[in-house]
């Protein structure tokens, strides 16, 4: 079968096998799946707002899932893109609390750029102790997680702390704020999605159509091969973990500029682990990965319609946690898919 | 279709079919933590069985379900709650778009200069809770070291703190007792793993009683108390306890927060400092049905039994009677304000122990 065919294929049946197996759970507690579903769906589509939340989910995943994917490819297993989106979005803030007297076509594409190059310095870190020593990025990744997330934990409460509510930062200028596409209520859709559908683009055309992008696959793909090839491993290493970090940066910066407009102490809230599964689930295709984001905001939007209807929001995690069991391990739904087709 | 459009029915005629109905919004925490939501869901029920109400809760996933499940829960109760600090814009945010409901939020204070007509808003002096818990602790510690653990650091924690370290000190000052104090925060108020391993980090510093104000990671607080008491003590008996602690005057334990949370690990928990957050929850379901709601803000202390310490129901016997006292006659000094527990960090760095003497 099509290659293509088969990474379009996999996930979505994965999807749908992974709901009919939470339905058993939701027998089991007693709930009637239907009706569950039902409110999943109504919660993630069903109205102008289930769509402009869905949207507004979706965005980071976007873009920590192309962070994490983009990894994946260059050989690198980035788990730090949790880190990079807090320090992207805490670089981002920092510098846009300050740029009221800028006008919006100025301080809007800086900002972006100041969370981005934070993301990217600080992933650049274990890109660099990797290159250098062979530290491996897994480690030092994780690692720097835990130094972004209490970094942050002072910053909000300490030098950057205002007022008082959540742990957060003063608002950031209103010229550095992105223009809502649509306000329902007290929800506003951003125009963030905007930009982390571009990205995914921008990652598609880099891999795919430059001949940097070629560099790195093919580091990724055999390091000594491309090595002997006359490719520099070191230099391709820190530059991979860069542009990971720079799109998990973003990530943060687009949260930051779009949706709460400052800084709060648990603003990533895992959505940098989530990267990994969505990496996943997209099969490390940037345009896949845009899908895989929707298809999980869409989920976890539509779960909140779920508690409604007296379904706890966690079977939602029991259905993604089984989407990626079945596309890590696509040749079990390869063998069942086969033996359908055999027994016809 | 057919099946859609039955559900459909259904839904719209239940939706018709309830008089009141109460839905309560939670931070990440969710139900089952033992302490804040739980407590305040208990008000809920017991309000809202009362009146005969229907109740639900809301349990958010991240800050950005903030304002959509607020909104929803909006779009189908009458009384809203947010519970929980890290609410407060989200909730300021929704409540202005429906003027018809009523939102309590718990723990949370108006953002300057808004006040909205339809919400009521109730925090509590933690410091006076926090005060019980420090003047128990540093009666009963035999190490001289008593422990702070803390969740995120945000005011309600650390208001807890601030009291917890002026009991101790107007403990040690009219005894002439030197303790203490270590502090750690878990940042974070969901992983009872996190509160487990800090409470184990102070017990090896020395720390006997540690007081957790971290909600459920507390809960890994006190199976950390409890683990290192059943080692001591060669028992997880209430007798055996109590027998051990009265006897060698030494043990382990741990200080529960916001509900009573003794019961949670018999004798091992000293006592609780608790928020009359479960009453407040109880009022603002009452007065929305019955047409006295207010919109503002409710400050409850001791003096309000917005704040106190639990009645310590397996403990008391190892705590000295005097000890008992002396708190019954403190209260009476908070109450008449002659007592003035610190409430901010300023205060608590200026805060000089009165002079005291006891009646008797």
């Amino acid at each position: 079968m099509n290659q293509r065919v088969w990474s379009f294929l996999v996930p979505l049946l994965s999807v749908i096998v992974a709901l009919i197996i939470a339905s058993f759970v939701i027998l089991m507690i007693g709930k009637n799946p239907i009706t569950a579903y039902a409110a999943l769906v109504r919660g993630a589509l069903g109205s102008k707002m289930a769509i402009a939340s869905t949207i507004v989910k979706t965005t980071p995943l976007i873009l920590t899932g192309l962070a994490v994917g983009f990894g994946f490819r260059a050989g690198l297993f980035n788990i730090g893109a949790e880190g990079q989106m807090i320090m992207g979005a805490m670089a981002a803030t920092a510098f846009a609390i300050n740029v009221g007297w800028m006008p919006a076509v100025l301080a809007i594409p800086l900002t972006m750029l100041v969370g981005m190059l934070a993301g990217a310095g600080y992933a650049s870190i274990a890109g660099f102790l990797k290159a250098k020593t062979g530290a491996h990025e897994v480690v030092t990744t994780i690692m720097l997680n835990w130094i972004a997330d209490y970094f942050s934990s002072y910053v909000v409460t300490v030098p950057m702390g205002v007022g008082f509510g959540t742990p957060k930062s003063p608002e950031i200028a209103s010229s550095a704020k992105l223009p809502p596409l649509m306000v329902v209520q007290a929800t506003e859709l951003t125009s963030g999605i905007i930009v982390a559908v571009l990205a995914a683009v921008f990652i598609k055309i880099l891999l795919d159509k430059t001949s940097k992008g070629y560099e790195l696959k093919a580091a990724g793909f055999n390091p000594y091969a491309a090595e002997y090839g006359g490719i520099k491993l070191a230099e391709n290493i820190v530059l991979a973990m860069a542009i990971s970090g720079a799109l998990a940066g973003l990530a943060g910066t687009l949260e930051v500029m779009g949706v709460h407009h400052r800084f709060l102490g648990t603003l990533s809230g895992g959505k940098g682990f989530d990267g990994i599964s969505i990496a996943l689930i997209g099969q490390n295709n940037p345009i896949g990965i845009i899908f895989a984001a929707l298809l999980m905001g869409a989920l976890r939007n539509g779960s909140n319609e779920m508690q409604f209807v007296g379904v706890p929001k966690h079977i939602i995690m029991i259905v993604q946690a089984i989407i990626i069991f079945l596309v890590a391990a696509d040749r079990i739904v390869r063998t069942i898919f086969l033996r359908k087709k055999v027994a016809k | 279709m057919k099946r859609l459009l039955v559900l459909s029915l259904i839904v719209a005629l239940s939706v018709f079919a309830m008089a009141f109905k109460v839905i309560m919004v939670t931070d990440v925490g969710g139900l089952g933590d033992k302490s804040f939501n739980d407590g305040t869901w208990e008000g809920i029920v017991r309000a809202a069985e009362e009146i005969g109400a229907e109740h639900k809760v809301i349990q958010s996933y991240e800050q950005a379900d903030y304002i959509p499940n607020l909104t929803r829960a909006a779009q189908e109760a009458d009384v809203v709650f947010a519970v929980g600090f890290m609410m407060t814009d989200a909730l300021f945010k929704v409540a202005k778009q429906f003027p018809n409901v009523y939102f309590v939020g718990i723990d949370i204070v108006p953002p300057e200069g808004t006040s909205l007509p339809n919400v009521l808003c109730y925090i509590f002096k933690e410091e006076h809770a926090g005060f019980y818990a420090g003047y128990i602790a540093a009666a009963m510690t035999s190490t001289g070291k008593i422990g702070f653990v803390g969740g995120i650091p945000i005011p309600p924690v650390e208001r807890f703190r601030y009291g917890y370290e002026a009991g101790a000190k107007i403990y040690s000052t009219l005894h002439k007792k030197k303790v203490d104090i270590l502090r750690g925060y878990t940042n974070d108020f969901e992983d009872p793993k996190k509160g487990k391993d800090l409470t184990m980090a102070q017990y090896a510093q020395g720390a006997d009683i540690v007081f957790l104000a971290a909600g459920a990671c507390g809960n890994g607080g006190i199976e950390a108390a409890k683990e290192k008491m059943v080692a001591l003590v060669g028992s997880d008996k209430l007798v055996d306890i109590i027998d051990y602690v009265v006897k060698n005057n030494k043990g382990f334990f741990a200080i529960g927060v916001d509900v009573d949370q003794d019961y949670m690990a018999p004798g091992v928990v000293l006592c609780s400092a608790m928020k009359g957050i479960s009453m407040a929850s109880y009022y603002g379901v009452k007065s929305a049905w019955d047409g006295t709601f207010e919109g503002g803000l409710k400050v409850l202390g001791v003096k309000e039994d917005g704040a106190g310490v639990s009645p310590m129901k397996y403990t008391k016997g190892m705590i000295p009677n005097r000890v008992i006292a002396e708190l019954e006659y403190l209260t009476k000094l908070i109450k008449d304000g002659k007592l003035v527990i610190p409430d901010t960090e300023d205060a608590l760095k200026a805060f000089q122990v009165p002079a005291i003497s006891f009646p008797f």
